[in-house]
């Protein structure tokens, strides 16, 4: 993994440090990772900042803030990018949506608290993401 | 009656807060690791002396809650480290205590899978941290 600033900043440094951490402790997330090829924006819209995860098949590049041409970007406060990191991986690899974490952030996203632009197009993207993501 | 900041007796009565929180009690479930905060001094602020709050933290209960020093603090598995205005800033709902780490306000050290998962459990902790009544040393 690699920072792309010469400084980066806190929530850079918390969020490369929790994937490094996720991928070395489970082989099923280091797949994902060697297999994920995509540029994932999170814009943290309550204290205004965000990072740009690059991954480029079994690298990460962490850029502070918002890089150009992002595939998704995700919008939300907070507590909604931790409870991302909560959410439970189940069957075929696919986040849990039913339990108390899962329905809190799938209620955010029907009501606009949590946007994840580009979804659409790379539904696959999303979920390998939220698997590298998770905690759990 | 308030207690002064970071003393004993905020100690003391951190720790009832927190045993008394059926939310921490529920959220901290399986949570096994000691927690330290380290309050830096600022002695323009009428704080002159680093210190620190070891927490003891098993299972949903806070088996001990004591303040000594900076350096006994940061022995703890997990440390969050900043100055004193901003822990009384967390303490008075002025800064969140997530966000203040996502911004570098507040410096974690410790393993962040662990931490994320129990995000729930750390924001009851800092909600128990608000129902103390506290004097400031900056405000007298």
């Amino acid at each position: 993994m690699k920072y792309a600033d010469p400084e980066p900043s806190a929530f850079a440094s918390m969020l490369g440090g929790l994937i490094d951490a996720n991928i070395e402790t489970s082989r099923a997330k280091h797949k994902d990772f060697d297999e994920l090829d995509a540029s994932v924006g999170i814009w943290v819209t309550d204290i205004d900042e965000g990072v740009t995860l690059e991954f480029q098949r079994g690298t990460l590049v962490v850029h502070n803030g918002l890089t150009p041409k992002r595939d998704i970007t995700i919008r939300a406060e907070a507590d909604t990018v931790m409870s991302l990191s909560n959410l439970k991986i189940g069957m075929f690899g696919m986040p849990v949506y039913y339990d108390e974490v899962g329905r809190g952030v799938a209620l955010k996203l029907v009501r606009g608290r949590l946007r994840i632009d580009g979804m659409l197009g790379n539904i696959a993207t999303v979920n390998t993401v939220t698997r590298i993501f998770s905690v759990r | 009656m308030a207690v002064k900041a970071f003393s004993s007796e905020w100690a003391e009565q951190f720790k009832d807060e927190v045993n008394a929180s059926s939310v921490y009690k529920s959220a901290a479930r399986g949570w096994k690791w000691t927690v330290g905060l380290v309050v830096e001094a600022e002695p323009d602020k009428k704080f002159p002396e680093s210190r620190g709050v070891v927490m003891d933290l098993f299972d949903g209960t806070a088996r001990g809650i004591t303040v000594g020093s900076a350096a006994d603090a940061q022995k703890c598995d997990f440390v969050i480290t900043a100055p004193y205005t901003r822990w009384k800033q967390v303490a008075t709902k002025e800064l969140d205590a997530t966000k203040g780490m996502l911004q570098g306000k507040l410096k974690l050290k410790g393993d962040l899978p662990t931490i994320v998962r129990y995000t729930k459990a750390s924001q009851e902790m800092t909600e128990c941290t608000t129902r103390v009544p506290v004097e400031w040393p900056d405000e007298n």
